[in-house]
């Protein structure tokens, strides 16, 4: 036998075949059945915005990273979900300049800039799209100057309809939260359907990406604390970007907290807020405002919630074995 | 009966399947051997023979008079070709002692039957010792250090678990030598006046345990103990604690918890030890992988070398694979053919390229908490990796990156392929060197 070439690698040997691409593969399967419900309500209205925000996220992405000097990562897929999510972020009407001005936010200011993927301490597409709200009245002249530019496919009938929230807010008369549940076309293109987000939150948990915890806090937490303000609760869980925010947003494995018992007080505190931001101040974007709040916090809710090792099975334990003086 | 288990772990792919069914055979004899002077944990020993020296097969032919230390016998007749820096099964280079085979009479020679009920602890382990007995399941231990308790022990435990992917060495030993397994288990209880043993066994064995729980029928001392099949059930802090239910502190020797633990192998070689008065002189070793064309479980010679024992399993093409002495979660890979194998060597594993991932760019720790869930040791292997790719050493220790005892699981699940179980396992003695330092 001769001498050849050995494959010299420390161990483990073996290798789960897991990868960064295929988990942002899924997350984008797991998107599929919202987005197909958009389309199906805002037609080509929802084929653009999310085609001009996923081609702005993978620009951004090449242009940061060389401006880094670093070869691009469109490869693994992330650049591309941020945008689809900044897109599913906004009602399908939405002027185009304004999906691509928050994708490039997203990507180039909230990722690229803070380190890269795995260094950025808040929800890239949540932060994008805040930032596009607070920057607002910047936007009023030049939303007019560009006006010329937006496009127009034609009237879709279902456009007029306000979001639920509005709705409920100004008093007007409800649809039945079970065509809320099935589809709605109102508000963010992600918000359409709590029943395709379901399924997709459910693929997302059958993978193994995400855990329950978040989403089970949160969606618990609103739940309960609309029933003890007097309010519909079922409503309240299939309105606005509740579903989106419960399972593909707040449980963003960057921006969450990574201990099991931090995932809870994270997702109750998000809940909280929701509810506050819902009943107290404006209808609109609770759901991401109180995200991006509790993605401050996550390393000190990580802090506060460190598990004891294997090794220190009680604080007291210790003391009651005689340590031998060498530990070889 | 319920299988007992831990907290953390994962389900890795076992891949018993090419060995599990496969008898136990002795392979040739090869016509060299390479035997290393430290085949275990603690003091080297040194050459009791010089090149040119015949030796005969069971010969003691290194020793010290250290206490951590077992001795190390020819596993061949023949004449010491050479005293010198050998490749090693860890990597590098260490002392070794190469014996070129020669005459017909190759068989140990049974000198005495001892019956072991007739001797003292003392004796017991003392034979124990000459015969250069160390833990057999990787950690090399020197076995009569282990049975050498300071305080009251009241279980031996049996480690049956073979947690490792393509392992079987010791599945096949409980089916094949049971009752040479409960004679040395008695042996060892005597050593160490426990008053029971358990035997836990992986639920992917129920032919083993069936078969154990059957020759222990009617005995109470003895226990067979089912346990889910998770990796890393064989670790030992771990076995105590999902067959005993005791927790395993920092720093505690398994003697200070009531328990010693052992492994199959280990018990079998010690009743050899005892009642045939038989050194460590050969071990049953896996050999498998995909596309090894006869894999096995062979009784070979310490020392036999790695290219000896391919060519024996019929492997003719190694280039671009990865070759494995030990299971693939903690053995090592060889960089050459021309190392042996040792008394802890549990296996010779050749995989394939595509099942390896070799040398894939790595990315930054994307927070996805895999590692976490799963780490037996409830540690925070995220964070270790980053602090230990920064080298900031204080955080390290303060996320104690020392109970890291390197099972790997971290590494095998990482989507972002990160080595994290190589970074942390790299920066522990500079770790263990502060450590010391601070508190002496």
């Amino acid at each position: 036998m001769e001498q050849q070439r050995l494959v010299i690698t420390p161990a483990p040997h073996l290798k789960s075949g897991e990868s960064v691409g295929k988990a942002m593969r899924d997350t984008m399967i797991a998107l599929v059945p919202v987005t197909l419900v958009a389309v199906y309500f805002f037609k080509a209205y929802a084929i653009f915005l999310i085609v001009v925000c996923m081609g702005t996220a993978a620009l951004t992405e090449i242009a940061f990273r060389r401006f880094k000097h670093q070869p691009h990562r469109l490869r693994d897929g992330s650049a591309l979900l941020t945008g689809l999510f900044v897109a599913l972020c906004y009602s399908a009407t939405t002027a185009w300049w304004k999906g691509a001005l928050a994708t490039f936010i997203a990507v180039g200011v909230a990722k690229e800039l803070m380190g890269g993927l795995g260094w950025n301490r808040f929800n890239p597409a949540l932060f994008g799209r805040v930032a596009m709200i607070l920057l607002g009245p910047w936007f009023v002249d030049i939303g007019t100057e560009f006006m010329r530019w937006n496009v127009n496919f034609g009237p879709v009938d279902v456009m007029t309809h306000a979001t639920p929230l509005a709705m409920l807010h100004q008093g007007l008369e409800m649809p039945a939260v079970g065509s809320l549940f099935l589809g709605f076309p109102g508000g963010a293109m992600g918000e359409v359907s709590p029943l395709a987000l379901l399924i997709g939150g459910g693929y997302l948990l059958y993978r193994g990406h995400i855990n329950w915890r978040i989403p089970g806090s949160i969606l618990c937490t609103v739940f309960v604390l609309a029933a003890i303000t007097g309010q519909n609760p079922f409503l309240h869980l299939v309105t606005g970007g509740l579903m989106l925010g419960a399972f593909f947003m707040a449980t963003d494995w960057v921006t969450s907290p990574i201990t099991e018992k931090g995932k809870v007080v994270f997702g109750v505190a998000i809940g909280v807020l929701i509810v506050v931001f819902r009943i107290g101040l404006a209808p609109t974007e609770g759901v991401a405002f109180s995200i991006l709040i509790m993605n401050a916090f996550v390393p000190t809710i990580e802090k506060m919630t460190r598990r004891l090792p294997f090794s220190e099975p009680r604080k007291t334990a210790a003391r009651h074995i005689t340590l031998p003086e060498s530990n070889i | 009966m319920k299988a007992r288990t831990f907290q953390g772990g994962a389900h890795i792919p076992h891949y018993k399947e090419y060995t599990a069914h496969l008898p136990i055979q002795p392979m040739a004899i090869p016509d060299h051997v390479v035997i290393p002077l430290l085949q275990h944990l603690g003091e080297a020993n040194e050459s009791l023979v010089k090149p040119g020296d015949r030796v005969r097969v069971g010969d003691k032919i290194g020793d010290s008079d250290g206490f951590f230390c077992a001795p190390v016998h020819a596993s061949i007749s023949g004449v010491v070709e050479a005293v010198d820096m050998f490749p090693c099964y860890a990597g590098g280079e260490r002392l070794a002692i190469k014996i070129r085979r020669e005459g017909e009479e190759q068989s140990f020679a049974i000198t005495d039957q001892i019956n072991p009920s007739e001797q003292t602890p003392e004796e017991l382990r003392r034979m124990i010792r000459e015969a250069g007995l160390v833990g057999m399941g990787g950690a090399a231990f020197p076995t009569h250090i282990n049975i050498s308790p300071r305080s009251p022990v009241d279980t031996l435990l049996i480690n049956g678990a073979e947690c490792e992917p393509f392992l079987t060495c010791d599945h096949r030993l409980m089916l094949e030598r049971s009752d040479d397994l409960i004679a040395g288990a008695v042996i060892m209880m005597r050593c160490i006046g426990a008053s029971r043993c358990c035997i836990g066994i992986e639920t992917n064995k129920p032919d083993a345990i069936e078969l154990l729980k059957e020759k222990t029928a009617g005995r109470n001392d003895f226990e067979i103990v089912p346990l889910e099949v998770k990796y890393p059930q064989g670790y030992k802090s771990h076995l105590i604690k999902a067959v005993t239910g005791r927790d395993v502190p920092r720093g505690a020797r398994s003697a200070d918890l009531g328990c010693v633990v052992r492994n199959v192998g280990t018990t079998i070689a010690g009743y050899e030890a005892v009642a045939l008065g038989k050194p460590v002189i050969e071990r049953v070793v896996t050999v498998s992988g995909p596309d090894i064309p006869q894999p096995g479980n062979f009784t070979m010679r310490i020392g036999t070398p790695v290219d000896f024992i391919l060519q024996q399993c019929g492997v003719s093409k190694t280039d671009g694979y990865k070759i494995i002495l030990g299971g693939p979660m903690t053995g090592v890979a060889q960089e050459t053919l021309t190392s042996s194998i040792v008394k802890s060597t549990t296996g010779v594993l050749v995989l394939p390229a595509e099942m390896t991932y070799e040398e894939e760019a790595f990315t930054d720790c994307i927070r996805c908490g895999k590692c976490v869930e799963h780490c037996p040791m409830m540690l925070y292997p995220n964070q270790l990796s980053v602090y230990a790719e920064a080298e900031m050493m204080d955080e390290l220790l303060e996320w104690n990156a020392m109970d890291c005892m390197d099972c790997g699981i971290c590494a095998y699940l990482c989507p972002g392929r990160r080595p994290i179980a190589d970074m942390i396992r790299r920066v522990q003695p500079a770790l263990k060197k502060k450590q010391q330092k601070k508190t002496g």
